[in-house]
């Protein structure tokens, strides 16, 4: 990171409003062109970070670096962000094309370049030959990219989107997220993404920021945060997860490993520095996990046995819980196919998961 | 169930419809009757069609110049009362300060101080004015002005508040984050979507004005205002017929204007209430319906 300049550089910023702190000391970089997400639950600090950067916030504490300048008491006229509002904000009383060219008029750009560039925009997010309309005619979709364009018109240094999708229903959410990240990489412009939707967040980012409480709990790629979750909180927050507590019995090499019982054990990488008779506890993706009927044998992977709970059909996916025979509960996503068709309530099963697919959590 | 459309709440629209044809709308049309009725006094039987007592107050001098000092005094109390609520009625909604339910409270009290106590109070205070500070403040149209501006001025906050709470703040902020200074976001955003009830509040204190007696026979020293002279007039009956005249133009006047500002309200509290009226055309949108 320290090589590319930083679009925006947040550093130590901190907010509280009366008695609550709504953002705890919080550092990010988020590079030139670069998909960062803001994702938590409501209440995380995730909007007020974000308009910070925006300037309808101050920061009690810290430093807003924007291009090399700092921010913090600059007015939001003055920065050179712009915003995609959570109900998209288009100002009913103007057209489609006003709407859109209202900040090229208060940057004195010409007429003649003003129309170029709603039209351009219009292109752009798929709306060509609906300027003369009012909001009030659009769908909840096409008001969204209306309010696209109306801020990226402005080329702006970084695009923040607060729960832009939001509003819309599941199928054109999934189609805008398609388009917010066709247009990103067109343009490649900065998009700083707010939302509380794990899966967008999965799907669009360069990197997630996940926050909670005001904290930035993981920074990561979002394979680094789905796969190894840093804390319990992000573990579970992003996807299903199974967190499993389990006592270590002997250390080797870098890996913890617990014996059940027998033939059954948890191998978890990393875990090399813990006591033995310590607590782990151990994170394995729902999806990671094997299902046998019968008997199997691992090589240094993880291996536990059990008896199906439940079989819950999701489609694509089956959904299996388990009580394992040392007392936990796992769940396990198969593909849906004739083997998982047969796997009923109340079977013996085997689970099976790789060395690699089981991580530690740290309590946050 | 719809309240209106259950038999007794249909039963209760109906009488209440009756009830203000027979005391509100009656009382106009029998004006109207009888500003046209040749008979000396107001009441029946006709007596033929006539035009004399439009033509008789058209000539009335006194009666001319109550109504142009009521105008005026109106057209002055109303963009006064209007350009005070509007950043009151801003502040009430949009920011937060210490004791706001008093200031709230103070702005309204008018409403339900009744008219004499204020009128006597105001007198005591504009005497006090002049005869104890010095400040050269004649009973007249000025004071008028001011009483009028005091108990239009709770009704015209209450007219803009309501409006200004359903302008979504990120509509501001939208227009700040694409680079417009405070003033700009107002004069571009605030004001045009505000304007319908600014208008409404300017309309509402010029009728409130124009309408007012009470504080007008208090201070109002010489200066004698249209309400006043047609008070003063029920007591000689040779004046008598000219008055349902005037009332009827006075009428015709105000209804033109109160319909007018009412459409133009309406027109333009459509702008508000943008919501997503028209389905999304997107392809690949699949309705889902449950048979």
């Amino acid at each position: 990171m320290s090589d590319v300049a930083a679009a925006i550089s947040i550093q130590r910023v901190s907010k509280r409003f009366g008695d609550v702190v709504a953002v705890r000391d919080v550092s990010l970089d988020i590079a030139e062109g670069e998909f960062l997400t803001l994702l938590g639950p409501s209440g995380c600090g995730k909007t007020t970070t974000m308009r910070m950067v925006a300037g309808f916030e101050e920061p009690d504490a810290g430093r807003i670096v924007l291009r090399g300048d700092d921010v913090v008491g600059v007015p939001p006229n003055k920065r050179e962000v712009n915003m995609c509002f959570q109900h998209y904000a288009l100002f009913p009383h103007m057209s489609v094309g006003n709407n859109i060219a209202y900040g090229l008029k208060l940057k004195k750009v010409s007429k003649a370049d003003r129309h170029k560039r709603v039209d351009e925009m219009l292109e752009l997010v798929g709306l060509a030959g609906y300027a003369s309309r009012k909001p009030a005619q659009l769908s909840g979709g096409q008001q969204q990219r209306v309010a696209l364009a109306r801020a990226l018109v402005n080329r702006p240094a970084a695009l923040l989107l607060d729960e832009p999708l939001g509003a819309l229903d599941v199928k054109l959410r999934k189609q805008m997220q398609l388009e917010l990240k066709r247009i990103q990489h067109e343009l490649r412009t900065t998009f700083v993404y707010v939302t509380h939707d794990q899966e967008e967040a999965l799907s669009m980012s360069d990197r997630i920021a996940v926050m909670k409480d005001g904290v930035v709990e993981q920074l990561g790629t979002p394979r680094d945060v789905y796969e190894h979750p840093a804390t319990p909180f992000v573990a579970d927050f992003v996807g299903v997860l199974n967190a499993l507590a389990f006592r270590v019995d002997e250390t080797s090499g870098t890996d913890a490993i617990m014996r059940l019982s027998d033939r059954d054990r948890v191998v978890v990488p990393g875990g090399g520095s813990a006591a033995p008779g310590s607590q782990l506890l151990v994170a394995v993706r729902p999806e990671r996990i094997r299902v046998h009927v019968g008997d199997v044998t691992t090589n240094g992977g993880s291996r536990i046995t059990g008896r199906v709970d439940d079989v819950i059909y999701l489609g694509t996916l089956t959904q299996f819980h388990i009580a394992t025979d040392a007392g936990t509960r796992i769940v396990a996503h198969r593909l849906s196919d004739e083997d998982t068709a047969g796997i009923d309530h109340g079977q013996a099963v085997t689970l099976t998961w790789d060395r690699e697919d089981a991580s530690i959590l740290h309590d946050g | 169930m719809n309240v209106a459309v259950s038999k007794g709440g249909r039963r209760l629209l109906w009488l209440s419809f009756w009830f203000l044809v027979i005391f509100l709308y009656a009382p106009i049309l029998i004006l109207i009757i009888f500003s046209f009725n040749a008979r000396e006094l107001v009441s029946f039987p006709w007596e033929g069609f006539t035009t004399r007592w439009y033509r008789e107050f058209l000539q009335n001098q006194v009666l001319l110049d109550a109504i142009r000092s009521s105008a005026s005094i109106a057209a002055i109390s109303s963009v006064v009362t209007t350009v005070l609520a509007l950043p009151a009625s801003i502040a009430m909604s949009r920011r937060r300060f210490f004791a706001k339910g008093l200031v709230s409270g103070m702005l309204l009290a008018p409403l339900v101080i009744p008219l004499v106590v204020l009128g006597t109070a105001l007198l005591i205070l504009f005497n006090y004015l002049q005869k104890v500070a010095g400040i050269p403040i004649e009973l007249g149209w000025l004071t008028i002005t001011i009483a009028h501006v005091v108990i239009a001025l709770p009704f015209a906050v209450l007219t803009i508040v309501p409006r200004m709470e359903r302008i979504p703040v990120a509509l501001e902020e939208a227009s700040r984050d694409l680079g417009a200074d405070a003033w700009t976001a107002f004069r571009t955003v605030t004001f045009p979507l505000l304007a319908p009830a600014v208008l409404s509040a300017y309309l509402l204190s010029f009728v409130i004005s124009f309408d007012e007696v009470v504080l007008a026979s208090f201070v109002g020293g010489q200066t004698t205002t249209f309400p006043l002279y047609l008070w003063s007039q029920l007591r000689l009956p040779s004046q008598l017929p000219q008055l349902p005249a005037v009332a009827v133009v006075v009428l015709a006047i105000s209804g033109v204007v109160v319909v007018a500002a009412e459409v133009l309200r309406r027109r333009t509290d459509r702008t508000l209430t943008s919501s997503t009226a028209v389905p999304d055309d997107i392809p690949n949108r699949v309705e889902v319906r449950t048979a």
